[in-house]
């Protein structure tokens, strides 16, 4: 029994910074090794890899019908493209909805499921801090999620190889997806940190990412209706109609007049809102497909069409609205501040927020004790 | 979520630790309304087992949350050798073994993943886990099972994990919340021979249960506790002193009783499924003088025995008391 002496004990393990990291990965072993044990995760995980694939193939395939169809009654040919842009954005579009749906499930019981087990207090108990744990629960959780972004990464690379779109698509779209379930992650291992029961803390992580999604468009939406505000503007005077031929002309109209105050909804205020959409980040952080066309005319994707749209509500009535201040505003392809690093910040903040107040109720020895918890 | 410095703020580390074992002083403890631990004192010296005994929600296993550093007193003070688990946290728990009263096993692990990890959580030399690990699973007897994961074990068999996993990194100090709880008579033998080799090799072994009958056997003292504080520290010693209660049934009660009343003998008819009496006898001379008695004056005496452990019985009055 005596061969761990204490001079072993105390010569053990690089302290500081290396230490505490070697605590965290010590924690995220135990927690995959329990994880890659269980057959639900891999039932999982080819569901959604059948899945986003059969997703792949109608999307392709309702492609190829309507071309087809488009084929037989007129000779009008207009996309060029090809379907890669398309099937990128509904594969993006779906893997970033089911990732959303995923995460949650895979990372808030992390903790109070180990309560309820009676597994926490035994690592409670060891030298690990709480940060240790909480951080090793959180890396877990996120990288059993990302296997879900590794099975769909194939049918990314196929809309990609489809036309369209560059390598660099596809690697800013998985960044920003990695980033996003890393986010909801941290929310889940929070709350689950928080709250006493794991169905609680389940519901109120899904609560939490329709916030996200849904909740931030009608916090937007009825917030701009309390926006109403006023801007100088004069009055512009749009040119003639012109053939598509040349192209959209920035900007199609001239300023003239004297300035007036005019209504107008100041969208910039509750903007904030709509930069956290989860779908607003991806699609505003993927860059815009290459106009070589020079007709100008290409199909506008939803990435882009949601992108600048966010950026559209961002700049406000100053940026957007015809002759603000005197001056003809471009129409189109203009906002090129970036939205997404201000959403991504916010939703940063209330994860952070999140893994610090739960970090605090894995303090021990425990001073409180959330109502209806246990140590153990 | 910064890194702690464990010894920040907190008294610096004595170079040679004091004799061990562990002590609490005063500590109080309440969730909400309810006080779950009230002014409780508490002291297991190092080369002994201390029992903890009190009926259900005395405080017992609040008691060894607060000694095993998981809960912070909200008055009073634990002290480890000098130590304050509050200050020096990493110190007391490297000093520390807890096995809680919920098994608490990583069931997809095997039994020997989860001492590993253990050992990890508990720094050890990375060259040394593997042998450590080995050694904890042959003296808990797992050595057979120890790649099956623990799903598969039999109760016994995790709790005898969960004695390896509180073992793991030799801690001077081992707190055992109702260890014997669901084992089969041969596996609470095991397991008194092994607490009392535990004890023999220095260590503080705190044992809460409320199974008094095997106490008695190894525990070396008792603190009694019920509702939230200490009601009797004594040894076992002074325990078998106090006096126990003897059972005594012969084939002609009403004989026997009329020899006891002649004895000027305070007793009570127990209605157990053999008729028989008890009464409280002082010491083992007692004991003898009284069945010689008996024996010599014709009482069939047909079985003459303790009625029940010795801590059982202060137990017992301690109950007693209570009403």
């Amino acid at each position: 029994m005596s061969q761990v002496t204490d001079t072993q004990r105390h010569a053990a393990g690089p302290g500081g910074a290396a230490g505490y990291a070697a605590g965290i990965k010590d924690v995220v072993i135990l927690e995959l090794k329990q994880r890659l044990r269980s057959r639900g995760w891999y039932i999982m995980l080819a569901i959604w890899f059948l899945l986003t694939g059969l997703v792949t193939w109608l999307t392709w395939a309702s492609w190829n019908a309507s071309q087809a169809a488009q084929r037989a009654y007129s000779d009008f040919t207009p996309a060029q493209t090809g379907p890669g842009s398309m099937i990128f954005e509904v594969v993006l579009a779906f893997v970033l909805l089911f990732a959303l749906l995923v995460a949650p499930a895979l990372s808030a019981n992390a903790v109070n499921g180990d309560r309820a087990g009676g597994t926490l207090a035994i690592l409670q108990v060891t030298l690990l801090q709480p940060g240790q744990i909480l951080w090793g629960k959180f890396f877990a959780a996120w990288f059993a999620a990302l296997a879900f972004l590794v099975a769909s990464t194939p049918f990314l690379v196929i809309g990609v190889a489809l036309g369209g779109m560059t390598p660099g698509h596809v690697i800013v779209a998985l960044l920003m997806l990695a980033v996003e379930v890393g986010v909801v992650c941290a929310v889940g291992v929070g709350i689950s940190a928080l709250a006493g029961r794991p169905l609680f803390s389940i519901v109120v992580t899904y609560l939490a990412v329709a916030g996200l999604v849904i909740g931030t468009l009608i916090a937007f939406g009825l917030g701009t209706g309390l926006t109403q505000g006023t801007i100088k503007a004069n009055q512009p005077n749009y040119r003639e109609y012109q053939p598509l031929s040349n192209g959209p002309v920035e900007p199609e109209y001239t300023c003239s007049g004297p300035l007036r105050e005019q209504p107008a909804p100041r969208t910039e205020r509750v903007a904030w809102f709509l930069a956290m959409n989860p779908y607003v980040v991806v699609a505003d952080a993927i860059p815009y497909p290459e106009r070589t066309d020079p007709q100008g005319f290409t199909s506008v994707g939803a990435i882009e069409s949601i992108s600048q749209g966010a950026r559209y509500a961002m700049a406000g009535p100053e940026g957007t609205y015809p002759c603000a201040n005197g001056e003809a505003k471009p129409r189109y392809l203009a906002q090129e501040t970036p939205l997404w690093p201000l959403g991504l910040g916010l939703q940063l903040v209330l994860a952070g927020l999140l893994m610090w107040l739960g970090w605090r109720s894995l303090r021990t020895p425990a001073h409180r004790l959330a109502p209806g918890t246990r140590i153990a | 979520m910064a890194i702690e410095e464990d010894s920040a703020g907190g008294p610096a580390l004595p170079e040679e630790l004091p004799e061990g074992g562990i002590t609490a002083t005063g500590v109080s403890r309440k969730f909400g309304q309810v006080h779950a631990v009230e002014h409780m004192d508490f002291h297991a010296p190092a080369g002994k087992v201390t029992a903890l005994i009190g009926p259900n929600g005395a405080g017992k296993t609040t008691l060894l949350l607060m000694l095993a550093s998981l809960l912070a007193p909200d008055s009073g003070t634990v002290s480890m050798g000098g130590l304050d688990p509050q200050h020096n946290r990493a110190a007391v728990r490297s000093r520390i073994g807890w096995m809680p009263d919920t098994l608490g096993v990583w069931e997809s692990l095997t039994a020997r993943e989860i001492l590993t990890q253990m050992a990890r959580f508990y720094r050890l030399p990375a060259a040394g886990i593997g042998p450590r690990v080995a050694e904890m699973l042959d003296r808990v007897r797992l050595s057979d099972l120890a790649d099956q994961p623990a799903r598969v074990l039999s109760r016994g068999q995790q709790q005898r994990l969960s004695l390896a996993r509180a073992l793991i990194h030799d801690p001077s100090v081992l707190l055992l919340d109702e260890p014997a709880s669901g084992l089969d008579p041969g596996s609470r033998v095991e397991l008194r021979i092994m607490l009392r080799e535990l004890a023999k090799e220095g260590k503080a072994v705190v044992v809460s249960s409320h199974v008094l009958s095997e106490l008695d056997e190894i525990a070396d003292g008792a603190v009694f506790v019920n509702k939230g504080r200490t009601v009797r520290q004594q040894t076992t010693e002074e325990a078998h002193a106090a006096g126990r209660r003897y059972a005594i049934s012969a084939t002609d009660g009403a004989a026997l009783a009329a020899k006891l009343t002649e004895l000027g003998l305070v007793f009570r008819q127990e209605d157990g499924r053999r008729p028989a009496v008890s009464l409280l006898l002082l010491s083992d001379d007692d004991a003898a003088r009284l069945l010689r008695d008996l024996v010599l004056a014709g009482v069939p005496v047909s079985s003459f025995a303790p009625a029940s452990g010795a801590l059982e019985e202060t137990y017992m009055n301690l109950e007693g008391e209570r009403r």
